[in-house]
């Protein structure tokens, strides 16, 4: 059986299709998510990368409705496990968060409140969701901070937030996304804040736990090169799109989008020559105050053409017979053609 | 803790010693002589003798010089005892203690409900954001901080006078009569405009904050959220601004007495003040000094009870 | 590889922050209220009582009590005195008190706090004790105390000048009530401003940029003057119009208690304890000045907001 068919066989546990979302801003509206697609097997672990701005994070929060109230969903479906939850009632949606989707944040500090004891924060969901007594959900609770690499969780559990460090913080939060059991976990760039050997405890931890845990799990980052070795497939997006989508060696080894080459190229890496310049991606921010036309990147791209300005590529799968057929690109030029790709 | 406490209430000393000094010497220096005065307002027969007023003036001590006077007050003041009043000779601790309980029952009701009050339209206000509801209260938060009480006061006296038919409401019957409705709610409306801009300024900003989209995502309902997460960092701030009311309050009762009549430290102070009875005057600005001093002391204390960060930064301070 | 070519995003307009406050105050259709309002103030103050029909002096004991008519639109008091002219008059004292004792206020309390926030260590503890003792002293209380005590003295005082100059200023002790209400109301309202102008010397001490400039050699006093004044302007402002509607109120109270400004000079105040006395028979007496007095003081409150909201924004309203 093809990869191709494989893909189509396993169970998704998430199928997004043209997921709209903007902002009411003073004098109009802000294109956070312009038409996004995608799905997730059960099991599976996406990267989803991009940078400041380019509506990854709002894209995920937008599945469960997880938004500020300037911000809403105008298009689009989210099947869940094969259930349709675009509709979702507001109760509906509560009981999805924390039971069936959870979420890890980015910045510890600031995502646990500081006024209540960590080990309250940990059974909160679990009591509501699963109707627990505060002893058996405490108990669980110790279980998972164990989980998690947390020494003396009996004690932690009596502790505040600023007690903890930051590394310490993070697996809390992650203890408090897997409490509830969540089939899917959505991890918005939960090493960014932290130093960078917490940050690869982090990633070890994460990896482990999928391992133990057959999750399904999404990871949002900016930093490309924290992806390899750690998921299976990524999707790379700007301005509220995405560009290009493939399994992660692909993605590495043949980029097929300009934005994708470009940020590859800006890793510095052991080869690197010392004292050269480091590449880096000229012009500025999209412009997403207005509805797009257009590929969101022309502005940015050496290859664009007329079409590119007004025209929205669409997100399409390589030719047949590539070696990758989940290898998916919104653009309107080959840029291996171009010869671009070296 | 009670190192705290402590150094507080040893830098409130040197504090109330100087106000009383301060007080006590514009009394003594400025204000006119009180003995002459209550000869120029005594009914007409009464001569006005030079000569009496320097011998009471003798007997009283009130010719001896100024920080001798002084050091005499603050000795007795020291022992519980404020003198005589100048106009009455009754004791001034009689007179206080007839009016403070009134001033104090008042005074406190009004405090406990103008901060329930306040809060719970604060943080419904904060949570409805820009909407209707939230328009109309901070709308009536301002209409009410911007008028004054004795404005307010005759205000909803007409009203409920002319509009009502009720009678007019005067007077003083204990805590628990219909009278003290009407003076009360017009105590309270002040305030409580304070109160409802903070709590609403508090919810937004704790909206705002990243662990209340965690709690959120975590899916427990939005009740829970706002009963657990919100509410608790909210009152900080608000307890903060208990020390502005009550010195508003303190200072809106010495004018709702008077319009409402009720027999207490304000209407003391009024007539205290015409008659520069001055062992009165100061033995009412102590009170309240200390009452305002107490009342900040214990907010501030309130600070660990509330936040723990700031219970850890006090336990670290104090090692 | 190629350079890549660059589209600029779209020009933003590059506002300074005093447009941004106004165009932010301009939006906010109460402050706008307020302000109207305010100025209507200030105008009548000035110029309302030349342009009265009586002077708010003027008896007419044929005709006290009258409810409102076209010959007095607000009615007349039981002295037959036009309410009107007197509210107009009314607004005259409120502005110029409220004014006076701002000023100084202001005087005092940035003199004060640039002394406790410029030296520091002892001097500012002691410039931090004087702040907390006298703001913890009930206001009203206080200043009345001083009213009523300095009072006599200086109308000993000027009475005796005027016996030895001979000069008609010193025989009208209106003055010596004037000076009075706003010079104690000063005294106590000082330590606010102290408060922002000492909050702001020290945070700018603090700020690297601050460190920068005087590692680079820039003098204290273009320091202050870089950083700590238009960083202070705002927050000044913003006290000013909080300032002038509280000394507008607590001039009233004073008055309403009888101290302070005193018949037969009109302050809305004393016409709202006047009006008491008889507004169950006359409720006009009572409803001008109280309604100007309510209006007034709600449009400073309007204003007040507003130039906060605009000149301290909020992120993500």
């Amino acid at each position: 059986m093809s990869a191709a068919e494989q893909h189509k066989r396993t169970e998704k546990i998430l199928e997004v299709s043209n997921l709209h979302t903007r902002f009411k801003v003073r004098d109009g509206y802000l294109y956070a998510v312009n038409g996004v697609s995608f799905s997730l097997d059960k099991g599976e672990m996406l990267g989803v990368v991009g940078e400041s701005g380019c509506g990854k994070s709002i894209t995920m929060m937008s599945l469960i409705r997880l938004l500020p109230p300037a911000a809403e969903v105008t298009e689009g479906t989210v099947l869940l496990d094969g259930q349709d939850i675009s509709q979702a009632s507001s109760s509906e949606i509560n009981a999805i968060r924390g039971a069936k989707v959870g979420m890890i944040f980015q910045d510890p500090m600031t995502s646990l409140n500081p006024f209540m004891k960590i080990g309250d924060q940990l059974i909160e969901g679990i009591r509501y969701h699963k109707k627990l007594t505060r002893v058996a959900a405490l108990e669980k609770a110790a279980k998972y901070l164990e989980l998690v690499g947390i020494s003396n969780p009996d004690h932690r559990l009596t502790e505040y937030p600023h007690q903890l460090s930051g590394g310490m913080r993070q697996r809390v939060m992650i203890a408090m996304a897997l409490i509830g059991e969540p089939d899917l976990v959505i991890c918005d760039e939960p090493s960014t804040a932290l130093d960078v050997t917490i940050q690869a405890q982090i990633v070890e931890l994460v990896k482990e736990l999928r391992e133990k845990l057959n999750m399904s799990i999404i990871w949002i980052t900016h930093d490309l090169s924290l992806l390899a070795g750690m998921v299976d497939r990524i999707m790379v997006m700007y301005g509220g799109q995405v560009v290009e989508e493939a399994v992660t060696d692909e993605l590495y080894r043949a980029p097929r989008h300009p934005y994708t080459i470009g940020l590859l190229k800006s890793i510095p890496s052991l080869k690197t020559e010392a004292g050269s310049r480091l590449p880096s991606i000229g012009g500025a921010p999209p412009n997403l105050f207005a509805e797009p036309s257009g590929c969101p990147f022309a502005p940015r791209c050496s290859f664009r053409t007329d079409r590119c300005t007004r025209e929205v590529p669409p997100l399409t799968p390589l030719q047949a017979g590539e070696s990758d057929p989940l290898h998916r690109v919104a653009c309107w030029v080959d840029v291996q053609q171009q010869g671009a790709a070296q | 803790m009670r190192r705290y406490i402590l150094s507080r209430l040893i830098r409130w000393i040197p504090s109330v010693f100087v106000l009383l000094l301060t007080i006590y010497a514009l009394v003594f220096f400025g204000a006119g002589d009180p003995i002459k005065l209550i000869f120029l307002q005594a009914p007409g027969d009464v001569a006005y003798d030079p000569a009496r007023v320097e011998a009471i003036r003798e007997a009283a001590g009130l010719n001896r010089p100024f920080l001798v006077q002084f050091g005499d007050y603050l000795a007795n003041v020291v022992q519980g005892d404020f003198g005589n009043s100048l106009v009455s000779g009754r004791s001034v601790n009689s007179m206080i203690q007839a009016a403070l309980p009134v001033t104090l029952q008042i005074g406190l009701s009004a405090i406990c409900i103008v901060s329930l009050l306040g809060i719970a339209l604060g943080v419904i206000a904060g949570l409805n954001q820009n909407k209707l509801l939230d328009n109309v209260i901070v709308g009536f938060a301002m209409i009410i901080w911007g008028i004054p009480v004795f404005v307010s006061g005759p205000l909803i006296i007409v009203v409920l006078v002319l509009g009502f038919n009720q009678d007019v409401p005067y007077g003083w019957d204990g805590l628990f009569s219909p009278l003290v409705l009407v003076p009360l709610l017009v105590l309270g409306l002040n305030p409580m405009a304070l109160i409802i801009r903070q709590a609403r300024a508090g919810v937004l900003e704790v909206l705002s904050e990243d662990y209340v989209r965690t709690a959120r995502a975590k899916g427990i309902p939005n009740l829970q959220v706002v009963l657990r997460h919100i509410m608790r960092p909210v009152l900080t701030p608000v307890v903060s601004q208990i020390g502005l009311l009550v010195i508003a309050t303190l200072n809106n009762s010495i004018l709702i007495e008077k319009v409402f009549g009720l027999p207490g430290l304000g209407r003391l102070t009024e007539t205290a003040i015409k008659s520069s009875d001055y062992p009165v005057i100061l033995a009412i600005v102590l009170i309240f000094s200390v009452v305002v001093m107490t009342s900040n002391l214990l907010v501030d204390i309130s600070y660990p009870l509330l936040d723990p960060r700031a219970a850890a930064k006090r336990t670290e301070n104090e090692e | 590889m190629t350079e890549l070519a660059i589209q600029g995003p779209q020009e933003d307009r590059q506002i300074s922050l005093v447009q941004d406050a106004f165009a932010r105050l301009a939006a906010n259709k109460l402050a706008v209220l307020g302000m109207i309002l305010v100025a209507v103030l200030f105008i009548i103050a000035a110029f309302g009582p030349w342009l009265t029909p009586y002077d708010f002096l003027d008896q007419d004991l044929m005709a006290r009590n009258q409810p409102p008519s076209w010959n007095h639109w607000f009615g007349t008091d039981d002295l037959g005195r036009d309410i009107l002219s007197r509210v107009i008059y009314g607004a005259r004292t409120a502005v110029v008190v409220a004014f006076s004792t701002v000023f100084f206020s202001l005087i005092i309390g940035l003199f004060i706090g640039s002394i406790g926030g410029y030296f520091g260590g002892k001097v500012d503890a002691f410039v931090v004790w004087l702040i907390d003792i006298t703001m913890s002293v009930p206001s009203l209380l206080v200043v009345i105390v001083i009213n009523v005590s300095l009072k006599p003295s200086m109308v000993n005082w000027m009475d005796a000048k005027f016996m030895e100059t001979g000069n008609e200023f010193y025989r009208n002790t209106i003055w010596v009530d004037f000076i009075l209400v706003f010079g104690s109301m000063a005294l106590i309202k000082w330590p606010k401003a102290a408060r922002i102008i000492r909050g702001q010397i020290m945070s700018v001490r603090n700020k690297n940029y601050v460190l920068a400039a005087e590692a680079l050699g820039v003098s204290t006093p273009n320091i202050i003057r870089r950083y700590v004044i238009p960083n202070s302007i705002g927050p000044v402002i913003v006290y000013i119009s909080a300032a002038l509607g509280e000394a507008m109120v607590l001039e009233s109270s004073f008055s309403f208690l009888g101290v302070g400004v005193r018949p037969p000079i009109p302050s809305w105040g004393n016409m709202i304890s006047d009006g008491l006395r008889v507004w169950q028979l006359y409720p006009h007496v009572l409803a001008a000045p109280a309604a100007a007095l309510a209006v007034v003081t709600i449009a400073f409150s309007f204003l007040g907001d507003g130039l906060n909201d605009a000149l301290n924004p909020r992120q993500w309203k």
